[in-house]
């Protein structure tokens, strides 16, 4: 057989393109097939949940009692500025200024340092992980360290991740932080292990008004269902096609 | 075949075995098992433990039914018992372990009920400077039963 060098590269190409292309098919059926058989071992079944959760923005009292038991629950850091829940509070003046604040993440409460009078609009906002159902910190991620669950929760193998804090900035409402203990991102898991075990998130335990949440979107009779189809809700930043799970009942146009 | 096929084809055939070798080594077992992570961390997120035990926990016959009963009978239901007193799995589990005081301050107090502009007004809420003078609150209010003077 003669095979002219011109030739020989051709056939050289088309045989490490055909391994590639041929072995990366097989893998990614063999996975879609695993992953549609596979439940984790243990009581709890993933493909029978969808989580979802709802927060009313207009019975927040901005108490900060779900972040400070987010911090315990997760054993976030306290001395530093990083939060997997947090409070906002939106303040509209008499002249038309906005301001919006979260002093440290609202776990102190907060304090009028604005006279009432000055204030035209004032209302709470409480922020979390939206385990959007498009998440972009899962895209961005190289090492395939974060991850959305069969049952929509968005989480971080700490494990795998090399903390080069991608996510963080992917991720367009702030959600992520980086845990300095870890060496880690970090994020909200909706209290994975609260809920596989059939208890609620802590922020939505320790919530006082009923402010948040939380429930199985393909259960009719959830909380969250029955919110979701009385209400008038929206999600933030809708135009960026994320799918955020977490639902508002009153949100403000000023709220980003 | 001519010689140097053989070469570059046993070359090739190399490669791919120490690569395919690499990487089971590399990648843990469970790397795809449900999609394109380590599926094992899913268990581990799994298992950490729970800090909050939950407001049903308390009201056991042997332990704090009387003060669970009244607490629920009054407004202040909606408030978790360890938001005040502290996170008590560990408590529950051991009864040796106590958590943390409760904090009847003020200002601990204040974090829901002083008056603040961005709260909704059907709240109740005092302002601190005319109410109770510089007293405790629990002084004429029982945290459990807080309308009762």
């Amino acid at each position: 057989m003669e095979v002219t060098r011109r030739e020989f590269t051709k056939i050289g190409c088309r045989v490490i393109i055909g391994a590639a292309a041929g072995s990366a098919v097989i893998e990614s059926v063999v996975m879609k097939g695993k992953a549609a058989e596979n439940i984790p071992a243990g009581e709890y079944n993933w493909n029978e949940h969808f989580w979802g959760y709802v927060v009313d923005t207009r019975i927040c009292i901005g108490c900060g009692r779900c972040a400070n038991a987010c911090k315990h629950e997760n054993h976030v850091p306290f001395d530093e500025p990083v939060y997997r829940t947090w409070v906002e509070r939106y303040r509209t003046k008499q002249d038309g200024e906005v301001v919006i604040d979260s002093p440290n993440g609202s776990i102190d409460g907060f304090s009028d340092d604005i006279p009432p009078e000055e204030i035209k609009k004032a209302f709470y906002v409480p922020k979390i992980c939206n385990h959007c159902e498009n998440p972009p910190c899962v895209q961005v991620c190289p090492v395939g360290a974060t991850y959305a669950t069969e049952d929509g929760v968005v989480l971080v193998d700490y494990k795998y991740c090399i903390g080069c804090r991608y996510c963080i900035q992917g991720c367009p409402y702030g959600a992520r932080y980086f845990n300095t203990e870890k060496g880690t991102a970090d994020k909200c898991t909706w209290c994975y292990h609260r809920i596989t075990k059939g208890l609620l998130p802590a922020c939505v335990q320790a919530c006082p008004t009923g402010a948040r949440k939380f429930g199985d979107l393909k259960d009719p009779d959830s909380i969250v269902n029955k919110i979701l189809d009385e209400e008038r809700i929206n999600v933030l930043k809708p135009d960026l096609g994320t799918k955020p799970k977490v639902y508002y009942v009153g949100l403000d146009r000023e709220v980003r | 075949m001519q010689p140097h096929l053989k070469k570059a084809f046993t070359l090739l055939a190399l490669a791919i075995i120490a690569f395919i070798f690499v990487r089971s080594l590399v990648v843990p077992s469970s790397f795809g098992q449900y999609g394109w992570y380590r599926g094992d961390s899913v268990g581990d997120i799994k298992g950490f433990p729970v800090e909050y035990a939950g407001s049903a926990s308390c009201s056991d016959e042997n332990c704090h039914k009387l003060i669970y009963s009244v607490w629920f009978a009054d407004r202040h239901k909606t408030v978790n018992c360890e938001t005040c007193h502290g996170p008590s799995e560990k408590h529950v589990n051991n009864i040796r372990e106590m958590p943390e005081p409760a904090n009847d301050s003020r200002d601990y107090c204040g974090i829901c009920h002083y008056k603040r502009a961005a709260r909704p007004n059907t709240f109740p809420q005092i302002d601190p400077v005319v109410h109770g003078e510089d007293l405790k609150c629990t002084y004429c209010h029982n945290p459990h039963k807080p309308w009762f003077i």
